[in-house]
């Protein structure tokens, strides 16, 4: 009876954070039809950017994973710390200001995440939220030295982090399933997966380099 | 029972402001567009709406009848005296950034979630308002009548804040833990959408 109850909560859950997602695309696309300056396509092309590099949804979407496999507090720790973390990185990147090996530290993300997730590691909250941040700091970076000139600063923005949290509520949308101890070992399985993309990644970069 | 009404009241507020749109068309009354323009002014800003979103989100963190009953009508009377102040005073260099600064200070209260002592809060809430509204005061040029777009500028702060703060209000009061850290996470993109435009603002269209 306690279990099925969970179980409708977690169900529960799962759809209001979908509810919560749709919302938060709403304001956006209505601001879009405003029409001044160049609001939409600023707002368009920052909410594609982090959808469209692979790299980047790997490792945000693992964020939301490992955040809903470490429970409380974490779950809610990563996603709030998470964008103002990244948004640092941005002005990083936005300044020009170098930092080596910024390709090598995306794909070691997608690594370290997907191996904590395949591991089930649960460090010490503080621990987790030092690696998330620097990897946020790498992905920020690559995002902000990415920034177009033309594009509206605001409303590119605005596309830009509400991607980015969509895709970590995704992460723990997918996370759900936690709950259950056959979604645990999917979730385990995934972490690998995500690793291999990382270790994709680094290959590719080198290959490239 | 009352925060049924709350909603419905709030739902007929939000149909009521589409309706202004419609009933522009058929507008007798002559100069009534300047007031049209001073609510757009602040509406079609994202500069003013994020700040102002994510302090409608801090009020109602802080709950409607408990302590932030008094910032729907402090915040857009600071906002019209910011905007007839612009009226005398010169334009002030980098006020862009101070806005979008506040969007990002704010933000960051959202996300922390600790109540703010009363005084700073209404500090923040006076200081933000005059400095919103100075920016939408210098707008007023030429043949616009400054007293009915000032007006506009008051009612899309009313507005903003009024939706925001009773939303938030009402939906944390359901003690829904999700909603709670919803809220958060929402105040935390705000703040890092507010530092992501000053990140891009030296080589961008802000600069000019």
């Amino acid at each position: 009876m306690a279990a099925g109850r969970q179980r409708l909560s977690a169900v529960h859950c799962a759809a209001h954070w979908a509810a919560f997602a749709f919302l938060l695309a709403m304001p956006g696309l209505a601001l879009a039809h405003i029409g001044q300056g160049d609001v939409s396509g600023g707002f368009l092309a920052g909410l594609e950017h982090p959808v469209l590099g692979l790299d980047h949804v790997v490792a945000m979407v693992s964020v939301g994973i490992w955040g809903a496999q470490l429970r409380q507090p974490a779950i809610w720790v990563l996603p709030v710390t998470f964008p103002i973390v990244m948004s640092f990185g941005g002005i990083l990147g936005g300044l020009g200001v170098p930092i080596p090996g910024i390709e090598i530290g995306i794909a070691l993300s997608a690594i370290v995440l997907g191996s904590m997730i395949a591991l089930e590691a649960r460090p010490p909250l503080w621990v987790a939220g030092v690696i998330v941040g620097i990897f946020a700091i790498f992905h920020g970076y690559a995002h902000g030295a990415e920034l177009p000139e033309s594009a509206n600063a605001i409303s590119y923005a605005m596309g830009f982090v509400i991607a980015t949290g969509s895709l970590h509520a995704l992460g723990i949308l997918v996370g759900v399933i936690n709950k259950w101890p056959a979604g645990a070992k999917v979730l385990r399985v995934g972490g690998v997966a995500v690793a291999l993309c990382g270790v994709y990644f680094l290959v590719a970069h080198f290959m490239n380099a | 029972m009352s925060s049924r009404r709350f909603f419905s009241k709030s739902l007929l507020f939000l149909l009521s402001m589409t309706l202004a749109g419609a009933a522009h068309a058929h507008s007798t009354v002559k100069g009534v567009g300047d007031f049209y323009g001073g609510l757009l002014h602040v509406v079609t800003g994202l500069e003013h709406v994020l700040p102002f979103v994510a302090l409608s989100l801090l009020a109602g963190q802080r709950g409607l009848k408990a302590q932030a009953e008094a910032v729907l009508l402090v915040f857009p009377v600071a906002l019209m005296v910011g905007a007839a102040l612009a009226l005398w005073l010169p334009p002030v260099p980098g006020l862009m950034f101070f806005n979008i600064a506040s969007a990002i200070l704010l933000g960051a209260l959202v996300a922390i979630a600790r109540p703010l002592p009363g005084a700073l809060f209404y500090g923040l809430v006076v200081l933000f308002g005059l400095s919103h509204g100075f920016a939408n005061g210098e707008a007023i040029s030429g043949s616009i009548k400054a007293y009915l777009f000032i007006l506009g500028v008051g009612l899309a702060g009313v507005a903003i804040i009024a939706y925001g703060t009773l939303m938030v209000d009402y939906l944390l009061r359901r003690q829904i833990g999700w909603i709670t850290i919803a809220v958060r996470v929402a105040g935390s993109w705000i703040a890092a959408i507010g530092v992501l435009v000053l990140a891009t603002a030296g080589r961008s269209m802000l600069a000019a």
